[in-house]
């Protein structure tokens, strides 16, 4: 056992009496003069807080100041109110924040809808067809609301974001169009995935943190 | 001339040097610097106004900020390794207020990320890896070797020259994308409306997707290239100017005139290009030697 071993292991302790101390720590004890300082100084320390009467103990304006003078140092930091990951629904802006994950999630559906639509198709499964989700539905997207928030931020775009918004939309809609009619299509199926990817970078465009 | 249009010509540049004398002594001038290690990060953030990004000599970044007015700050901040730049906008700050045009240095194998609003955004001669992102932000990047290029627009051109080597994405809703020169395993080039021109070999063993929805695909490269190109337009015209060996073996419908699929060159070496759109049209074409 080295200092290092028997400096863990004294925390295991209760005390530091040699009735509970193994034979690889008592040997190391006998051996090393620091560690036996140390533990020593620990067994005093022991014993002069059993003796400590409960009205020696310091007021709690003592452990107040203790704590004012702490924060003054900034050695310690009032926690946060909220520190939660899940952006605050409470706040204007709650919504922009929420639509990065949004589109994440429209990107993440699309993507399983795809491929089941590809895995049903080469095993000619008879079932019935998927339910017909809109793109508002899977993930919250909201072009208005988008449009809307660019007016805001910066009028100067709401052209630009518009036009693109409507180029974007047809793109998925052919792109969906292209994948109904040739369902076996990989090309077609990463069309599509790649026009959902362009609507999702429109929407990070549009809060982006350069954004004015 | 007459007199009195001599007098109101030297009238109107008198006035003309007062207003520019008073606007370049609003601007503020700041200069920062950081001494880095290898391989060190540099973001800059500005909503309005270019960023250029050279290499510097040594370890260090040098940041050269010319700030319109004082409704803008610079905030900056070394991060361990990382080098982070933020245009603090103030009350009342707005496109012309509050500007700033950045000149950073930056070793060469520094990672950059700058976001722009406006731009211009400018990199070249680094073999970190490079991310571009702007609305309406002009892109230019060139010289960048064995580096990730990452670039997103809105409508800003994009244009990327001698980029070897690398790892290249980007996505433009309706900017145009203009490829030099670019080569490395992946090149991938992704627009909703603008038109993507590439003029280079397509090197060697890499992957090349070009796809647009309504914009114009444009490949212009040598005879010595090398590459398997599949190309398909599902409303728009195919054009191909190269003779190709046509592919034994399609698994899609080659239709005269929206679609071709060959080999040109050494099939052993050759690259695959995916040319894609729905209404754009497809061109693929050999470049002549002047």
């Amino acid at each position: 056992m080295n200092c290092v071993e028997l400096q863990a292991s004294l925390a295991e302790l209760e005390d530091g009496s040699g009735a509970e101390r193994s034979p690889a720590q008592q040997a190391h004890l006998e051996t090393c003069p620091e560690c036996s300082a140390l533990v020593a100084e620990l067994n005093l320390i022991a014993a002069s807080a059993i003796e400590l009467r409960a009205a020696d103990e310091p007021s709690p304006r003592v452990w107040n100041s203790i704590e004012i003078a702490l924060r003054q140092e900034g050695l310690i930091r009032p926690q946060r109110a909220n520190r939660s990951l899940l952006p605050s629904l409470s706040s204007r802006w709650a919504w922009a924040r929420w639509m990065v994950p949004a589109a994440a999630v429209l990107l993440i559906a699309v993507g399983i809808y795809v491929r089941q639509n590809s895995l049903a198709e080469q095993l000619a499964r008879d079932t019935a067809p998927a339910a017909v989700v809109s793109d508002p539905e899977i993930a919250g997207l909201n072009d208005a609301d988008l449009l809307q928030e660019v007016a805001q931020l910066s009028p100067a775009m709401q052209a630009q974001y518009t036009d693109n918004l409507r180029h974007v939309n047809q793109y998925i809609q052919d792109a969906k169009g292209v994948v109904a009619a040739n369902p076996n299509d990989e090309e077609a199926r990463r069309s599509l995935l790649e026009a959902y990817q362009e609507k999702a970078m429109l929407f990070e465009l549009a809060m982006d943190r350069s954004l004015p | 001339m007459s007199g009195r249009t001599i007098q109101l010509a030297v009238v109107g540049a008198m006035l003309a040097g007062t207003l520019i004398a008073e606007t370049q002594a609003a601007e503020i001038h700041k200069d920062y610097h950081f001494t880095v290690g290898p391989k060190a990060g540099v973001s800059v953030n500005n909503p309005y106004g270019s960023i250029s990004v050279k290499p510097s000599t040594g370890g260090i970044v040098v940041i050269n900020a010319v700030l319109a007015s004082d409704k803008v700050e610079v905030d900056n901040n070394l991060v361990g390794n990382r080098v982070e730049i933020q245009s603090h906008l103030l009350a009342g700050a707005d496109a012309q207020s509050g500007r700033v045009d950045y000149e950073i240095l930056v070793p060469a194998d520094a990672s950059i990320t700058l976001h722009s609003s406006t731009g211009p955004l400018r990199a070249e001669k680094l073999h970190g890896d490079v991310t571009l992102e702007g609305s309406a932000a002009t892109v230019e990047i060139r010289d960048i070797t064995s580096a990730h290029v990452h670039v997103k627009t809105l409508n800003g051109p994009v244009t990327l020259t001698n980029v070897q080597d690398g790892h290249v994405e980007i996505d433009s809703l309706s900017g145009e994308v203009t490829l030099n020169g670019v080569t490395g395993p992946l090149v991938q080039v992704i627009s909703t409306s603008g038109g993507i021109n590439y003029i280079g070999d397509f090197g060697d063993r890499g992957e090349y997707r070009l796809t647009s929805h309504s914009g114009d695909i444009e490949a212009t490269v040598p005879d010595s290239t090398s590459a398997d190109v599949s190309a398909r337009s599902v409303r728009g015209e195919v054009h191909d100017d190269i003779p190709l060996q046509p592919k034994a073996h399609t698994w899609f419908v080659i239709k005269e005139g929206s679609a071709f699929w060959g080999t040109m060159g050494r099939a052993a070496v050759s690259s695959t290009v995916v040319l894609r759109s729905f209404s754009g049209k497809i061109h693929l074409r050999k470049r002549t030697s002047k």
